[in-house]
C-alpha cells in the first residue's frame, strides 16, 4: 500500500517536527540556565542580597556568564551566594574581582555583577569566595534624595527671603539706578591705574638706587660700601679731634694774652694805655695834629706861590698841555672804536 | 433515592464514562496491539489537523501581540512584548486554544464516526467477526489523540511564536534573532513542562470523550448528530476543567 507508506512518512515528519521543537525549547531554556556545558562554582558573601533568588543571572563585565545556584545563610549578617560560572570564564575571572548585586534595568530582575579589579591577581579557582561590595540600594538612594530635597527646600526659602530683602532695599536700588556711578567708578579706576603706574615707576627708581648703592656708586654707595673711605673718614675725624684739642690750647693762650694786655692797660704801661687811659696825652696829640694842619696850609700857600713864580710857571704849563693832549687822544680812540664796529 | 432527572442522567453519564475509561485502561495495554490502525489514526488525527491548528495558532500569536502592544506601550515596556507573548503562548494560550480546536475537529469526527458505526451495527458485526471493536476502534483513537495533541500543540506554539514575530514587526522592527533570544531568555522549565504534560491530558480527554459518546450513541441518525455534538461540548469543558486542575497541581507542587 503506497498510500499508507506515504501517510506514515508524513506522520513521521509531523511527529519529528513536534519533537524537534520540544527539544529545541528545552535546550534553549537549559542553555540560558547554564545546565549544559561545563561550569565551575564561585562564591561571594553579602550582607544584603536585595531579593536575589536562585536562577538569577551572573554577569561578568556585563556579559552573561552564569546563574546563581544556591543562596545560603551563613549567619545573621552574612549570606553566601554560590554561582555556577561558564568554564570558559575560568581563564578570565581573577580572584580579586568584585561582586555586587545589581538590577537589570531600573525595575528588572536582580543580577549578580562580577567586575574586574584593575590590580593584577591570580585566576579565581573553583570554590573561591570573591570580594563583594554592597551596591546602592534603591531605598537608601530615595532616602538620600529626600534629605537632599529638604536641604534644597531650606536653601530655596532662604534665597527667596534674601531676594525679597534685596528688592525692598531702596539704598541698593538707588545705587544700582545711579547713572553717574559707572563713570565715577571708571574714573576712580583710571586714577588708581595711573597711581599704580607711578608707584611702579617709583619702585623701579628705588630699585635702581638700591642697586647702585649695592654696587657702591654715588656718595651714599661709597659711604656704605667703600671701606677705604670709611678709614679716611675715621682718620679725618680723629684729626678734627686733634685740631679741636689744639684749638683748646690756643684759646687758653689767647685768653692768657688778653688777660695780660688787659692787665697792662689797667696798670698804665705801654702805648695802648696811653691811648686809652691818658687824657693829658690826648690833649698833646690834638695839639700836634693842629700844628701839622697849620704847617700843611702854609705849605699849600708856598706851593701856589711857586706856581706863579716865573721860574716854575713853564713847568706847570707843560704839565697842563700834556694833560689836555691825553684827553684828546682818549676821545679819538673812542670814536675809532665805534667806526670799527660799524665797519664790522 | 429520588434525584432530579438531569442530575440522574449526568451522574449516569459520569459513571458510564468512568467505566468506559476503566475498560480502556484494562484493554489498552494488553496485546494484541492494532499498530496499523493506530498509525492510520495518528495520521488522520494528528497530521490532518495540523493545517487547522497551524492557522489558528498563527492568527492567535499575531492577534495577541497586536492586542497587547497598546497596553505595553502605555507602561513603556514595548520591548518586553516578545517575552510576554512568548510566555503566554507557551504556558496557556497555545495548549488551550489548540486543544479546543482539536476537540472541535477530532471530538466531533470520532463521535460521529463511532456513532454511525454503532447505529449501523458495524461494531456488533466486528464483534461477531472476532475482532475486538473496543481495541480496534477506541484504544487506537484514544492513544492517537493522546500522543498527537502534544505534538500539534508544540508545532502550534512554534507557528504561534512566528505569528507573534510578524505581529511585532508590523509596528516597529525586531530582528528574528533578537525576538528569539528575548522569548527564550524569559522562558524557564516551569513554563514549558506543565503545559507539555497537561497537553497529554487534553488529548486523552478529547479522545476518550469522543469515543465514549460515539460508542454509546443510540436512536439512529439523530443520535449520531447528538453524540458528535455532545462529544465536542463535553471535551471542550473537560479541556478547561483539566486546565484548572493542572494549574492547581503545578501551584501545589511549587512549579508555577
Amino acid at each position: 500500500m503506497t498510500k499508507k507508506s506515504i501517510n506514515n512518512v508524513k506522520l513521521g515528519g509531523f511527529v519529528l517536527g513536534g519533537v524537534v521543537f520540544l527539544v529545541l525549547l528545552l535546550y534553549m531554556i537549559g542553555k540560558n540556565q547554564h545546565l549544559f556545558g561545563d561550569t565551575y562554582l564561585l562564591k561571594a558573601r553579602f550582607g544584603n542580597i536585595q531579593g536575589l533568588v536562585v536562577g538569577n543571572n551572573v554577569r561578568y563585565a556585563g556579559i552573561e556568564t552564569g546563574t546563581v545556584s544556591e543562596i545560603y545563610i551563613v549567619n545573621d549578617t552574612t549570606i553566601e551566594v554560590s554561582m555556577l560560572i561558564d568554564k570558559k570564564m575560568q581563564g578570565i575571572i581573577r580572584a580579586n574581582a568584585i561582586v555586587s548585586v545589581g538590577t537589570e534595568g531600573f525595575v528588572g530582575n536582580k543580577v549578580v555583577n562580577i567586575n574586574p579589579a584593575r590590580q593584577p591577581a591570580s585566576l579565581a579557582a573553583a570554590g573561591d569566595v570573591l570580594v563583594s561590595r554592597s551596591s546602592v540600594n534603591t531605598d537608601e538612594m530615595i532616602q538620600t534624595l529626600s534629605n537632599t530635597n529638604k536641604d534644597i527646600a531650606i536653601v530655596a526659602s532662604e534665597l527667596k527671603h534674601t531676594i525679597q530683602r534685596i528688592n525692598s532695599s531702596t539704598a541698593l536700588w538707588d545705587l544700582l539706578n545711579d547713572r553717574s556711578l559707572p563713570q565715577g567708578i571708571g574714573m576712580a579706576v583710571a586714577n588708581v591705574r595711573s597711581a599704580t603706574g607711578r608707584a611702579d615707576q617709583a619702585v623701579q627708581d628705588i630699585q635702581l638706587m638700591i642697586r647702585d648703592i649695592k654696587m657702591g656708586k654715588g656718595s651714599a654707595g661709597m659711604l656704605l660700601k667703600d671701606s677705604s673711605f670709611a678709614l679716611q673718614l675715621n682718620d679725618a675725624v680723629s684729626r678734627i679731634n686733634a685740631a679741636a684739642g689744639q684749638t683748646d690750647s690756643l684759646v687758653i693762650e689767647l685768653q692768657q694774652t688778653v688777660a695780660g694786655i688787659r692787665g697792662d692797660i689797667d696798670t698804665g704801661r705801654g702805648v695802648a694805655n696811653a691811648l686809652f687811659k691818658d687824657s693829658v696825652g690826648v690833649k698833646k696829640v690834638t695839639g700836634i695834629l693842629e700844628n701839622i694842619q697849620n704847617g700843611t696850609d702854609g705849605f699849600n700857600q708856598n706851593m701856589e706861590a711857586l706856581k706863579h713864580n716865573f721860574l716854575f710857571r713853564g713847568y706847570f704849563k707843560k704839565l697842563e698841555k700834556q694833560r689836555q693832549k691825553e684827553e684828546k687822544e682818549k676821545a679819538k680812540a673812542a670814536a675809532g672804536g665805534i667806526k670799527v664796529k660799524t665797519a664790522l | 433515592m429520588i434525584l432530579p432527572a438531569e442530575i440522574r442522567s449526568f451522574l449516569t453519564d459520569a459513571g458510564s464514562l468512568a467505566r468506559f475509561t476503566g475498560r480502556f485502561f484494562s484493554q489498552g495495554f494488553r496485546p494484541r496491539y492494532e499498530m496499523s490502525e493506530f498509525t492510520r489514526q495518528c495520521y488522520l488525527i494528528g497530521y490532518n489537523s495540523l493545517p487547522l491548528i497551524g492557522l489558528t495558532s498563527f492568527i492567535m500569536g499575531l492577534v495577541l501581540t497586536m492586542q497587547l502592544r497598546p497596553a505595553m506601550l502605555r507602561y513603556g515596556v514595548e520591548s518586553e512584548l516578545p517575552a510576554i507573548v512568548g510566555i503566554s503562548i507557551i504556558r496557556e494560550i497555545g495548549p488551550v486554544i489548540s486543544a479546543l480546536i482539536f476537540a472541535g475537529k477530532i471530538g466531533s469526527s470520532i463521535g460521529a464516526e463511532l456513532g454511525s458505526m454503532k447505529v449501523t451495527e458495524q461494531i456488533d458485526a466486528m464483534e461477531v467477526s472476532g475482532t475486538n471493536p473496543f481495541k480496534y476502534l477506541v484504544v487506537t483513537r484514544v492513544f492517537a489523540a493522546t500522543l498527537m495533541l502534544p505534538v500539534l500543540i508544540l508545532l502550534g506554539d512554534a507557528i504561534s511564536l512566528y505569528g507573534s514575530y510578524v505581529g511585532v514587526n508590523i509596528r516597529g522592527t525586531t530582528s528574528f534573532y533578537l525576538f528569539w533570544s528575548q522569548v527564550f531568555d524569559n522562558l524557564v522549565f516551569s513554563d514549558v513542562m506543565p503545559a507539555f504534560i497537561k497537553s497529554y491530558f487534553f488529548g486523552f480527554a478529547v479522545g476518550i470523550i469522543g469515543c465514549f459518546k460515539g460508542y454509546n450513541s443510540s436512536k439512529g441518525t439523530e443520535g449520531v448528530g447528538r453524540s458528535a455534538n455532545s462529544a465536542v461540548v463535553v471535551a471542550s469543558i473537560m479541556v478547561f476543567i483539566i486546565d484548572l486542575l493542572a494549574v492547581q497541581v503545578t501551584d501545589l507542587l511549587g512549579l508555577n
